[in-house]
């Protein structure tokens, strides 16, 4: 059985939390975190074990996958720490804040002995898996044009609100947006130009929409819109892929088999899915260290996207073009 | 005052759309068509139930407004025909394939002191009058961004000529996206990046898909994505959509949305059928009226002139990879 560690309680840490319970071959043994009260939440809602931060997780308990769930800003120095540790990692995206950070992890990580892993979930959702499997099974011929859309739900509950500052989340490009340029990446491979735009100038942060062009070393053109647009209330995603022989096209708005009306104005839509995407994505990286192979997505993977996603927030900041 | 209206060249498909509009109308007469094509040009008067002209200038002068539906690098030998014989103009999109054509047309109009009207149908389409109106209530306060689609099919024909059509998708679909922008918020494009795609989706050399960055002059930022990227099989030609983010909200206008869905297993074809209001009525009603209220047009030749400025910035873009600056001058002041 892998002892997991859950490092930080917030958010995306109770999601990892409530997935690990499904997720066969591992147990939750610890959770780490630097507030009391959300220490407690988690004794409470798992009966585990709670310790304040990755050291003393280290110190003085016995983990075998560190699974980091903090602000994107600590992820480079939580996972020095857990190699200094020689831990099995997994970490929620983005891989880090900065290039530097980043390239740190690279070199770390290349003759690590343990393995890691980068939670882009995208990845593992059901749908984005099936256009994937389209596409590269040849069904719209050479793609040509891609455009998505993720968003329009409440803005993200951080601690300290640390969503809203760029410098430590890297506002809706890094952390929403992120998803898409992952996803795209993942089927057409390396970016050559990248030209964006944010309204972050002019909106508060809680408002921020971004648009961003990429232009593909195979020639493919993408249109990746991210918005924290708290105004709609119900997250959606959406994802066009046009080729030579056909189009793929995807709304998840459309695709809820449940809609739920109760109270006026508050109707609930739901997806079904019988196995949740943060399962499966924990799922790979328990049965990557059960195998003694590597998890779907590297660091030196998430690196890549972290590089366009890093030089998208350059050229909205700058208004220049991004050559990588 | 019933207004005489013929059409110079139907080398555009959307001349039947306006001729049916001109013959459900009681205050004009479509007098006659001429066409450089005399096939086409004897079809299409069959087909609009009226005369076909084999010498434009014996049209011109039976008319009192010409609507000119030619390739759109002949618009400018057109205009300034019909400008010759006093005959005000409504011009199929895009205004020209260069900036100088363009304001040739604008000056012979000025000169010859009849009107110059470009035909941009999508600002009658009811739902996006409505959005207009909204915005200018300030219904989601200070519009930030916008995303806008125009796909289409690929239309194939002239359309993919770049001598004749000037360019391919990027020309084709970028300026009705940039018309409403101007519309609604009343500001000019300072800044255009573009990317272009040659042939990605169909057999042509000419551009087939692209996608744009823009900024305006008050800092709102516009993408339009113009690409033929509809395939065959598409249940309808395409769209124009647009998400308007502003500060307190943010519409969704989907132009085209008002349409039922016909499954026919005998053409094995699923297809969509508009129940939406005629834009393309619109726009010649609007046109006819121009002419007997005498008025200025409500979308101008400086208005075509800037849309297709925008997209020409965008070819220039895509060759140099960076965005190219706009001028800033607005209507009234020398230009070019």
């Amino acid at each position: 059985m892998i002892r997991v560690g859950v490092i930080g309680y917030g958010t995306i840490g109770q999601i990892h939390c409530r997935a690990l319970q499904s997720v066969s071959g591992c147990e939750l043994a610890v959770v780490a975190d630097v507030d009391a009260g959300a220490r407690a939440r988690a004794q409470e809602d798992y009966g585990v074990d709670v310790v304040s931060d990755v050291e003393e997780m280290l110190q003085t308990t016995d983990v075998d996958l560190v699974d980091i769930c903090v602000p994107t800003y600590l992820h480079e120095q939580v996972m020095v720490k857990a190699m200094e540790g020689n831990k099995h990692i997994f970490c929620e995206k983005p891989l880090a804040r900065s290039l530097e950070e980043g390239r740190r992890l690279v070199d770390l990580s290349s003759n690590y002995a343990q393995k890691i892993g980068i939670g882009h979930v995208v990845r593992f959702t059901p749908a984005y898996v099936g256009i994937r499997q389209s596409v590269e099974g040849g069904e719209i011929g050479q793609a040509g044009v891609v455009r998505t859309f993720r968003g329009g739900s409440q803005f993200p509950v951080g601690w300290q609100d640390w969503f809203a500052d760029v410098d430590l989340s890297g506002g809706v490009i890094l952390d929403l947006a992120i998803h898409d340029l992952d996803f795209c990446r993942w089927l057409f491979g390396d970016v050559k130009r990248v030209y964006a735009k944010t309204s972050r100038k002019r909106t508060e942060a809680h408002l921020e929409h971004a648009m961003i062009v990429l232009r593909f070393k195979s020639g493919v053109i993408a249109h990746i819109e991210g918005s924290w647009t708290n105004l709609e209330g119900q997250f959606y995603t959406t994802i066009e892929i046009a080729g030579k022989n056909g189009l793929i096209s995807y709304d998840s708005r459309e695709t809820n088999p449940i809609t739920i009306r109760t109270v006026p104005e508050q109707n609930v839509h739901v997806g079904a899915v019988a196995v949740d995407p943060y399962v499966l994505e924990l799922q790979d990286m328990v049965q990557a260290i059960l195998e003694d192979r590597p998890p779907l997505v590297s660091v030196a993977d998430a690196f890549g996207t972290l590089q366009v996603a890093l030089a998208a927030l350059d050229s909205a900041r700058t208004g220049q073009v991004i050559e990588l | 005052m019933v207004v005489r209206v013929g059409f110079l060249s139907l080398a555009h498909m959307h001349a039947y759309s306006y001729g049916r509009a001109l013959n459900s109308l009681s205050n004009c007469i479509l007098v006659g068509i001429y066409d450089p094509n005399q096939e086409r040009g004897t079809k299409g008067a069959q087909a609009m139930n009226t005369q076909f002209f084999s010498d434009p200038e014996k049209l011109l002068t039976q008319v009192d407004a010409v609507i000119i539906c030619s390739e759109n690098n002949r618009h400018r030998e057109f205009t300034e025909l019909a400008a010759q014989y006093g005959c005000h103009v409504l011009c199929e999109k895009p205004i020209a394939t260069t900036m100088e054509d363009g304001q040739a047309m604008i000056d012979a109009c000025q000169k010859a002191e009849v009107k110059l009207q470009i035909a941009f149908p999508v600002r009658f389409a009811t739902p996006v009058r409505q959005v207009k109106t909204m915005l200018d209530r300030g219904y989601i306060g200070e519009v930030v961004a916008i995303s806008g689609t125009n796909h289409g099919q690929m239309p194939g024909g002239w359309f993919v000529n770049p001598v004749l059509a000037g360019g391919g998708a990027v020309m084709d679909h970028t300026v009705h996206v940039v018309d409403l922008v101007r519309w609604f918020l009343g500001q000019e494009f300072v800044s255009v990046y573009a990317e272009a795609g040659y042939g990605m989706l169909w057999d042509v050399d000419i551009d087939d898909c692209g996608m744009l960055s823009m900024e305006l002059e008050g800092g709102t930022i516009v993408t339009q994505d113009p690409s033929w990227s509809r395939p065959r099989t598409n249940p309808t030609w395409g769209d124009v959509t647009l998400r308007i983010v502003g500060t307190k909200g943010i519409i969704d206008l989907d132009a085209y949305a008002q349409n039922f869905v016909v499954y026919d297993d005998a053409q094995n074809k699923v297809s969509q059928r508009s129940f939406a209001e005629d834009m393309d009525l619109g726009l010649i009603v609007d046109f006819i009226a121009m002419i007997t209220d005498d008025r200025e047009p409500s979308i101008t030749g400086f208005d075509g002139l800037k849309a297709m400025e925008v997209a020409l910035a965008a070819y220039e873009s895509a060759r140099a990879h960076k965005p190219i600056a706009l001028n800033r001058q607005r209507q009234g002041s020398e230009y070019y």
